[in-house]
C-alpha cells in the first residue's frame, strides 16, 4: 500500500496499464473475475431459511407447536385404543401447525417486503464512471471498475474507487464522509505524506470531487478500499432488540405465562376431578389455544408496516419496522447541522451599507428581497456583487426557479450570484454588458478578488475596478466610503461604524465579505490600456468602500417549528457539528435549539463581566462545547454537561466524538436518535438507538448502518416520525387490549366446562376462527386511529416504566371487559340450549353422558330423547352462538378501544373510517361462517337462528357504557385511585 | 441500533421477584400497598357480585320466557333416534357377542333387558290408562290429575314371547335372542302420518337376504295411540312404546351386521352423519 509513493511509470508497470490507453477490455475482464465487483459487500445477511425458521418458532409459535404435538400424541393414543373418532385431534394438530406456519410465512413475508424497500432504495442510482479502456473513453457502471483502470473525474462526481491521481486541475475533494473534515481538500499529483490517508495524491472511494478535474489509476476496489475496510468494521457492531421488540417480548412472556399457568392449573384440577389424562391434555390444548392471541403478532407487524408506509410518504424511510416505534420513544436527538437543520446552501443573510444593516430573506424559495433598494449605494454594491464574481449558472435552466438552478462556482459566489439574480434579474446579461478586461482570482495570500470592467454606460469611458474579500483587508485598501451614493472620506468614526457592523455580523456566525470599487480615471487608463494582473499596473489601494454582505447557511424554514415541537414533546435536541462554534451557536439560536432567553457560561461571564471560571455552571442552561474541549474531557465531565444543560451544541466535533456523545446520552438512560451522513458516522449510527441517515447527502455506508433514512434530509421529518412513532405505540396498546379481551371469553368456556361439566360451549377450531378471522381486520384498523390528545405535548415514554402491556391493561381487559364478554356469551349459550330443550339446570354435570357415544336416548328437560349426533349438532349450534356473541361484543370492544381516556364522542365515531371497515368485515366474516359454511361439518358451524345474534347486544351496550363511565371518571379525577387502576 | 441486553443472573431474578412480593422500603406487597390491595379487592368483589347478578337476572328472565311444557324449537329433532336393548357398545357402535354355551356371556344381556322392562310392569304403569283406539291420542286439554295429560299404558306382556314372562332368558341360550327397539320421544311428533310405524330388521350389507324375525307386538308396529308425546311436565308417567324383535335363524359363529329401521312417514333413516336416526344398526355374533 505505498502506491502514493510510486512514480507514474512504476504504477503503469505495477498494474500493467497505460496512462493513455488504459487497460484492454480483456485484461479488465480478467481482473474483474479475480477481484470481483467494485462495490461494498453488504453486511452479511442472515440466510433466508434461518429468518424463516426464526419466524416459525418465535413468539407464541412454540406454545402452538406444543399444542399441535399434544394433539397428535393424544390422537395417536386414541388410534391405538381404537376410539370412535380418533381423527378430530389429528385435524386439530394439523390446524394448529398450519396456523403457526401461515402466520410465520406472513411475518416472514412482511419482513422481506420491508427489507426489499431498502434494497430497492440503494439500487436507485447506479453510479457511472468515465474510464479509459482500449484507448477509448467509456462510461461504465462504477462496479465494473478494476485495479489499473484509468478514470477521469470532474467536479460533482463521486470518486468511484480508491484512485492514485496522475493528473489534476484545481481538484478538490470533500473527504468529510471519511475523515469528518468539512472543508474541501485540494488534490494534486504530488506525494506529500507518508500516510496514504494524508497524502494529496490519493482520492478515496465514495468521497466526492467538489471542483476541478483529475485523472487517476484505480489502486483499490470494493471492500479493499479504505472505506470498504471501515464499513466492514462498522457492520460488526451487533444489531439487537429495539424497545418495541422488548415490549412485545414482555407481552409474549406475560400471555404465555398466563396461558401456561392456567393450563397447568386446570390440568391438575381436571386430573384431580378424575378426568382421564388424555382428556386433560385435550383441555390443556384448548386452554392454550384460547389464551394465545394467534393473530396478534401478525397484526402488530401489519400496523408497524402501515406506519412505516405512512412515514415513507413523509420522507422517513424505515429500514427496520420496529424502528418506527423507537423513534416515538426517542428522548434525545443528536442532529447534524449542515443540510439537516440548515438548507446546506450559503445564502446572503445581511447587508451593510449607508451605515445600516439590512437583513435579507433567507427562506428556501425567495423570489424578491424586501430590503430598501433605493439607495445609490445599493446600486453600486449590486454592481460589485454582480461583476466581481466568477460563478455562473449552468446553461439550460431558465425555467427553473433561481434557487434550484445549478451553479458552477464555490459556495459564497453561488450565494452572491443567486442573490443578485433574484434582485437584478439576468446577471449574465449585465456581465456581458460590462465586459471584463482583467481579473485576479481569490487566493489565500491576498484574500481578495478583483476584476476590471468596461462600464455599460456608453458615455462613460472609465473602467470600473471592483473588489471583494475579507472585510478588514478590503478596508485597508480604502480611503473613502460611500454613504448614500456619495464618497466620503473614511475617518475613524466611520471605521468604527464598520467595525461594529463587522463584529455584529460575524457574531451571528455569518461569513462576511467586504466590497469596494474604484472608477479608474479615463485619462490615466484609456480604452487600450494593457492591464496586467501579474505586475498589477493599476491601483489597488485608496479605493471606495461600498458595503458588507454576510452569508450563512440558513436554517430550513420548517426547522424552528420542529425544534419547538421537540421541546414540548420533551425531546432534547443536541446539535453536533463540525462547524465553528460561533456559526453553530448562531444557527442553534435561530432554530431554537438554544432558546432566546438562555445563556451559556460564556454569555453569563460576559454579561457579569467576570472570568468564565467564576460563573456557576448550573446557572447556564445552554452550553456550546468545542470538540477540542471534548477531547480532554473525562466521561464524568461529559455526563455532567449532558445532565446539567438542557440546550447543548457540540461544535468542531469529529465523527468519532459523535460516538462518545451518543454513548454519553445513553448513559443518562435516554433513547437516542442520531443523524449522520458520512461513512465514519456509521459507528455512531449503529450505536444509537435509532440511527438516521440522510437520503440525499448520506453515504451508502451511513444508510446501511442506519435504521431510518430521511429522504429529504430535513430535521422536521424526524419530528413527524416521532409523532407517528408515539401514535403507533398508543395504537398498539389499543390493539393489544382489544385482542386480549376476547381471550377470556374464549378461556372461560374451558374452565366452566371442566368445573361444571356442561356441554362444551366453544370449540378450539371456532376460537381460531375468531383469533385469525373476525378479529384481524378490526385490530389492524385500530392502527389508523388518530391521537387522542396532542401526543407531542407529553414526555417521551420511560422505557423502564411505561410498558406497552402494563398491569392495568391486562387486568382491565382480562378481568373486567373479558368477564363481561364471557357473561354475555354464556347467556347466549344458555339461551340456545334452553330454547332447544336443555334448561340450564339440566346442563350442569351432564358432560360424561352428553359426550358418551353409547347413549342415544339422552333425555332433555322436556323428556325428549336425543341421539349422540343430535346432541353434537346442538353443541355446534352452541359453538356458533358463542362465537357470534363474542363477535358482537368484540364490536363494542373495538369501539371502546378507540380511546383510552377521551369519550368516544370526543374522538368521533366516524373519523376513523377503517374502524367501520373492521366492524363490517367482522360481522361479514361471521355471517359467512355461520350461513355460508354452516353446512361444512368439519368447521363446526351451523346456520344459527337469527335472533341469537342479538342476545349479547345488551352486554355489548353494557361494555360500552361501562367503559364510558371509566373514561369519564378518569377525566374527572386525574391522579385518583380510579385513574391509577383503570387507565392503561 | 443499540443492543439493549439486560441479561440477569438467576439469583438477581429471584431477588427481584422477592422484592416484588414484599418490598420493605416502600412497603409494597406485590407492587401495591396493603390498603391498596384491600381497595382493589373490594372493587373486584363488587364488580363480580354485580356481574353475577346480571347473569342471574338474564338466566331468570330466560327461564321466564321459555315454555314449561315444550321447547321453543326442535331444530335437531326432525326425526326420532332409535335405540336397542341390550345396548353393549364396542369400538364401532353396538356389538352384541355371546356364547350360548357360556351363560356368563349372556347373563349380563338378559339382566339389561330385565332391568329395562321393570319400567313396563303393570305396577309401574298403573297411572296410565288403557288405550284401544288405533289413532293418534290427541289431547288439547289437561285431562289428567294435577294439570297433566293422560298417557297410554304399555306393559311388557305386550311383547309376548319377548316379554321375559314366558321366557326369562329372552331366548338367548337357544340362540334366538330377543332385542327391544325403542323410538326416541319427540314432543308433538306424529309418526307415520296416520299409519302406525313399524320396525323392519334386515341384514345391513345385503337387504335381499331374508332374516327370519318375529316382531312383537304383531307386525312390529308402534301403536298410534302412544303419539303424540306432550312432554315430561304434561305426561309425567309416559313410557315409550316398544317393539321386540326375535331373531330366529342366526348363523352361528359369524359376525352379522343387522339394521332395524322404523318405517313410517316422517321418519328418516338416511342421515349420513347420524347412525341412530330412524334406525339402529348393530353387530351380532352368536358362538357355540
Amino acid at each position: 500500500q505505498d502506491d502514493h509513493k510510486l512514480s507514474t511509470s512504476d504504477l503503469e508497470e505495477k498494474y500493467g496499464t497505460s496512462i493513455t490507453k488504459g487497460l484492454s477490455s480483456a485484461r479488465a475482464a480478467e481482473i474483474l473475475a479475480r477481484d470481483g465487483l467494485n462495490s461494498l459487500t453488504p453486511p452479511k445477511a442472515t440466510p433466508e431459511i434461518v429468518k424463516f425458521l426464526k419466524q416459525m418458532v418465535g413468539g407464541f409459535s412454540i406454545l402452538l407447536w406444543i399444542g399441535a404435538v399434544f394433539s397428535w400424541i393424544s390422537s395417536g393414543i386414541q388410534i391405538a385404543q381404537g376410539a370412535e373418532s380418533p381423527f378430530d385431534n389429528l385435524y386439530l394438530g394439523v390446524v394448529l401447525a398450519l396456523v403457526v406456519i401461515l402466520t410465520g410465512i406472513f411475518a416472514y413475508y412482511q419482513e422481506a417486503k420491508s427489507t426489499n424497500i431498502m434494497a430497492s432504495f440503494s439500487k436507485m442510482i447506479p453510479q457511472q464512471a468515465l474510464v479509459i479502456r482500449d484507448a477509448e473513453k467509456k462510461e461504465l457502471p462504477a462496479d465494473q471498475l478494476v485495479v489499473g483502470d484509468i478514470v477521469e473525474i470532474k467536479g460533482g462526481d463521486r470518486i468511484p474507487a480508491d484512485i492514485r491521481l496522475i493528473f489534476t486541475q484545481g481538484c478538490k475533494v470533500d473527504n468529510s464522509s471519511l475523515t469528518g473534515e468539512s472543508e474541501p481538500q485540494s488534490r494534486s499529483c504530488d506525494f506529500t505524506h507518508e500516510n496514504p490517508l494524508e497524502t494529496r495524491n490519493i482520492a478515496f472511494y465514495s468521497t466526492t470531487c467538489v471542483e476541478g478535474t483529475a485523472t487517476g489509476i484505480v489502486i483499490n476496489t470494493g471492500d479493499r478500499t479504505i472505506i470498504g475496510r471501515i464499513a466492514s468494521l462498522a457492520s460488526g457492531v451487533g444489531n439487537e432488540k429495539t424497545p418495541i421488540a422488548i415490549e412485545i417480548e414482555h407481552f409474549v412472556y406475560l400471555v404465555a405465562g398466563v396461558a401456561i399457568s392456567i393450563g397447568v392449573l386446570f390440568f391438575i384440577i381436571s386430573v384431580s376431578l378424575r378426568y382421564m389424562i388424555l382428556d386433560s391434555i385435550i383441555f390443556l390444548i384448548g386452554i392454550i389455544v384460547a389464551n394465545v392471541p394467534e393473530g396478534l403478532l401478525a397484526t402488530v407487524t401489519v400496523s408497524l408496516s402501515l406506519t412505516a408506509k405512512r412515514m415513507a410518504k413523509k420522507n422517513c424511510l424505515v429500514k427496520n419496522l420496529e424502528a418506527v416505534e423507537t423513534l416515538g420513544s426517542t428522548s434525545i436527538i443528536c442532529s447534524d447541522k449542515t443540510g439537516t437543520l440548515t438548507q446546506n446552501r450559503m445564502t446572503v443573510a445581511h447587508l451593510w451599507f449607508d451605515n445600516q444593516i439590512y437583513s435579507a430573506d433567507t427562506s428556501e424559495d425567495q423570489t424578491t428581497q424586501p430590503f430598501d433598494q433605493s439607495s445609490p449605494s445599493w446600486t453600486a454594491l449590486s454592481k460589485i456583487v454582480t461583476l466581481c464574481n466568477r460563478a455562473e449558472f449552468r446553461p439550460g435552466q431558465e425555467n427553473l426557479p433561481i434557487m434550484k438552478r445549478v451553479v458552477v462556482g464555490d459556495a459564497s459566489e453561488t450565494a452572491l450570484l443567486k442573490f443578485a439574480e433574484v434582485i437584478l434579474g439576468d446577471v449574465m446579461n449585465i456581465r456581458a454588458r460590462n465586459k471584463k478586461v482583467a481579473e485576479i482570482p481569490f487566493n489565500s495570500t491576498n484574500k481578495f478578488q478583483l476584476s476590471i470592467h468596461e462600464t455599460d454606460d456608453p458615455n462613460d469611458k472609465r473602467f470600473l475596478l471592483v473588489m471583494k474579500g475579507a472585510p478588514e483587508r478590503i478596508l485597508e485598501r480604502c480611503s473613502t466610503i460611500m454613504i448614500n451614493g456619495k464618497e466620503e472620506p473614511l475617518d475613524s468614526e466611520k471605521a468604527e461604524a464598520f467595525q461594529t457592523a463587522y463584529m455584529e455580523l460575524g457574531g451571528m456566525g455569518e461569513r462576511v465579505l467586504g466590497f469596494c470599487h474604484l472608477y479608474l480615471p479615463e485619462d490615466e487608463f484609456p480604452d487600450t490600456y494593457p492591464f496586467d494582473t501579474d505586475s498589477m499596473n493599476f491601483p489597488t489601494s485608496n479605493l471606495c468602500f461600498v458595503g458588507l454582505l454576510s452569508m450563512i447557511d440558513p436554517p430550513r424554514s420548517t426547522v424552528p417549528d420542529a425544534v419547538s415541537k421537540c421541546r414540548s414533546a420533551g425531546i432534547k435536541v443536541i446539535m453536533v457539528t463540525g462547524d465553528h462554534p460561533i456559526t453553530a451557536k448562531a444557527i442553534a439560536k435561530s432554530v431554537g435549539i438554544i432558546s432566546a432567553t438562555s445563556e451559556t457560561v460564556e454569555d453569563i461571564a460576559k454579561r457579569l463581566n467576570v472570568p468564565v471560571e467564576q460563573v456557576n455552571r448550573r446557572e447556564a442552561t445552554a452550553a456550546v462545547v468545542n470538540g477540542m474541549e471534548l477531547k480532554d474531557m473525562s466521561l464524568e465531565q461529559l455526563d455532567e454537561i449532558l445532565c446539567n444543560h438542557s440546550e447543548i451544541v457540540f461544535a468542531r466535533t469529529s465523527p468519532q466524538q459523535k460516538l462518545v456523545i451518543v454513548e454519553g446520552c445513553q448513559r443518562q438512560g435516554a433513547v437516542v436518535a442520531v443523524t449522520g451522513d458520512g461513512v465514519n458516522d456509521s459507528p455512531a449510527l449503529k450505536k444509537a438507538d435509532i440511527g438516521i441517515a440522510m437520503g440525499i447527502a448520506g453515504s451508502d455506508a451511513a444508510k446501511n448502518a442506519a435504521d431510518m433514512v430521511l429522504l429529504d434530509d430535513n430535521f422536521a421529518s424526524i419530528v413527524t416520525g416521532v409523532e407517528e412513532g408515539r401514535l403507533i405505540f398508543d395504537n398498539l396498546k389499543k390493539t393489544i387490549a382489544y385482542t386480549l379481551t376476547k381471550n377470556i371469553a374464549e378461556l372461560c368456556p374451558f374452565l366452566i366446562y371442566i368445573i361444571a361439566s356442561i356441554p362444551m360451549p366453544i370449540g378450539t377450531i371456532t376460537i381460531l376462527f375468531i383469533d385469525l378471522g373476525t378479529d384481524i381486520i378490526p385490530s389492524v384498523a385500530l392502527a389508523y386511529e388518530k391521537a387522542e390528545s396532542d401526543i407531542m405535548n407529553r414526555r417521551p415514554r420511560n422505557k423502564k416504566t411505561d410498558r406497552l402491556v402494563n398491569e392495568q391493561l391486562a387486568v382491565y381487559s382480562y378481568l373486567q371487559i373479558g368477564i363481561m364478554q364471557s357473561v354475555g356469551a354464556f347467556v347466549t349459550y344458555f339461551t340456545v340450549y334452553a330454547e332447544q330443550g336443555f334448561l340450564p339446570s339440566t346442563l350442569l354435570g351432564v358432560r360424561v353422558n352428553w359426550e358418551s357415544n353409547a347413549i342415544n336416548d339422552f333425555e332433555d328437560s322436556y323428556g325428549q330423547e336425543w341421539t349422540k349426533y343430535q346432541r353434537r349438532y346442538l353443541q355446534w349450534t352452541g359453538y356458533t352462538a358463542f362465537f357470534v356473541s363474542i363477535t358482537i361484543q368484540q364490536v363494542a370492544d373495538l369501539i371502546i378501544r378507540k380511546t383510552r381516556r377521551n369519550s368516544i364522542f370526543q374522538q368521533g365515531l366516524f373519523r376513523n373510517k377503517v374502524i367501520w371497515v373492521g366492524i363490517f368485515s367482522q360481522i361479514g366474516i361471521a355471517l359467512i361462517l355461520t350461513y355460508g359454511l354452516g353446512h361444512v361439518t368439519a368447521l363446526n358451524f351451523t346456520p344459527l337462528r337469527f335472533q341469537y345474534w342479538f342476545v349479547a347486544v345488551p352486554f355489548a351496550i353494557l361494555i360500552w357504557v361501562y367503559d364510558e363511565v371509566r373514561k369519564l371518571l378518569i377525566r374527572r379525577y386525574p391522579g385518583s385511585w380510579w385513574d391509577k387502576n383503570m387507565y392503561y | 441500533m443499540a443492543t439493549l441486553n439486560e441479561k440477569k443472573t438467576c439469583s438477581e431474578r429471584m431477588e427481584n421477584f422477592r422484592r416484588f412480593v414484599w418490598n420493605p422500603e416502600t412497603r409494597l406487597f406485590m407492587g401495591r400497598t396493603l390498603i391498596n390491595w384491600v381497595w382493589i379487592s373490594l372493587y373486584y368483589v363488587a364488580f363480580y357480585v354485580v356481574m353475577s347478578g346480571l347473569f342471574a337476572l338474564s338466566i331468570y328472565s330466560l327461564m321466564r320466557t321459555v315454555n314449561p311444557y315444550e321447547p321453543d324449537y326442535q331444530d335437531q329433532l326432525k326425526s326420532p333416534g332409535v335405540t336397542l336393548r341390550p345396548d353393549v357398545y364396542g369400538d364401532r357402535g353396538l356389538q352384541i357377542y355371546y356364547n350360548v354355551s357360556d351363560n356368563k356371556t349372556w347373563e349380563g344381556l338378559v339382566t339389561t333387558l330385565r332391568t329395562f322392562l321393570t319400567a313396563y310392569t303393570p305396577a309401574a304403569q298403573h297411572l296410565n290408562i288403557n288405550c284401544t283406539s288405533d289413532t293418534y291420542f290427541i289431547q288439547d286439554t289437561f285431562d289428567g290429575p294435577n294439570k297433566t295429560k293422560l298417557s297410554c299404558k304399555f306393559t311388557s306382556d305386550m311383547l309376548q314371547n319377548c316379554s321375559g314372562i314366558t321366557d326369562p332368558t329372552f331366548g338367548f341360550p337357544e340362540g334366538k335372542p330377543c332385542f327391544i327397539i325403542k323410538m326416541n320421544r319427540i314432543i308433538k311428533f306424529f309418526p307415520g302420518n296416520g299409519t302406525a310405524p313399524r320396525v323392519d330388521c334386515t341384514y345391513a350389507d345385503d337387504e335381499s337376504r331374508s332374516l327370519e324375525v318375529d316382531y312383537y307386538p304383531v307386525n312390529g308396529t308402534f301403536n298410534l295411540h302412544y303419539f303424540p308425546y306432550y312432554g315430561k311436565k304434561a305426561q309425567p308417567s309416559y313410557s315409550n312404546p316398544l317393539v321386540a324383535v326375535k331373531f330366529l335363524n342366526i348363523t352361528r359363529n359369524v359376525e352379522l351386521k343387522i339394521v332395524c329401521k322404523i318405517i313410517g312417514a316422517g321418519i328418516t333413516f338416511d342421515n349420513v352423519h347420524d347412525p341412530y336416526e330412524g334406525k339402529v344398526g348393530f353387530k351380532l355374533k352368536i358362538e357355540d
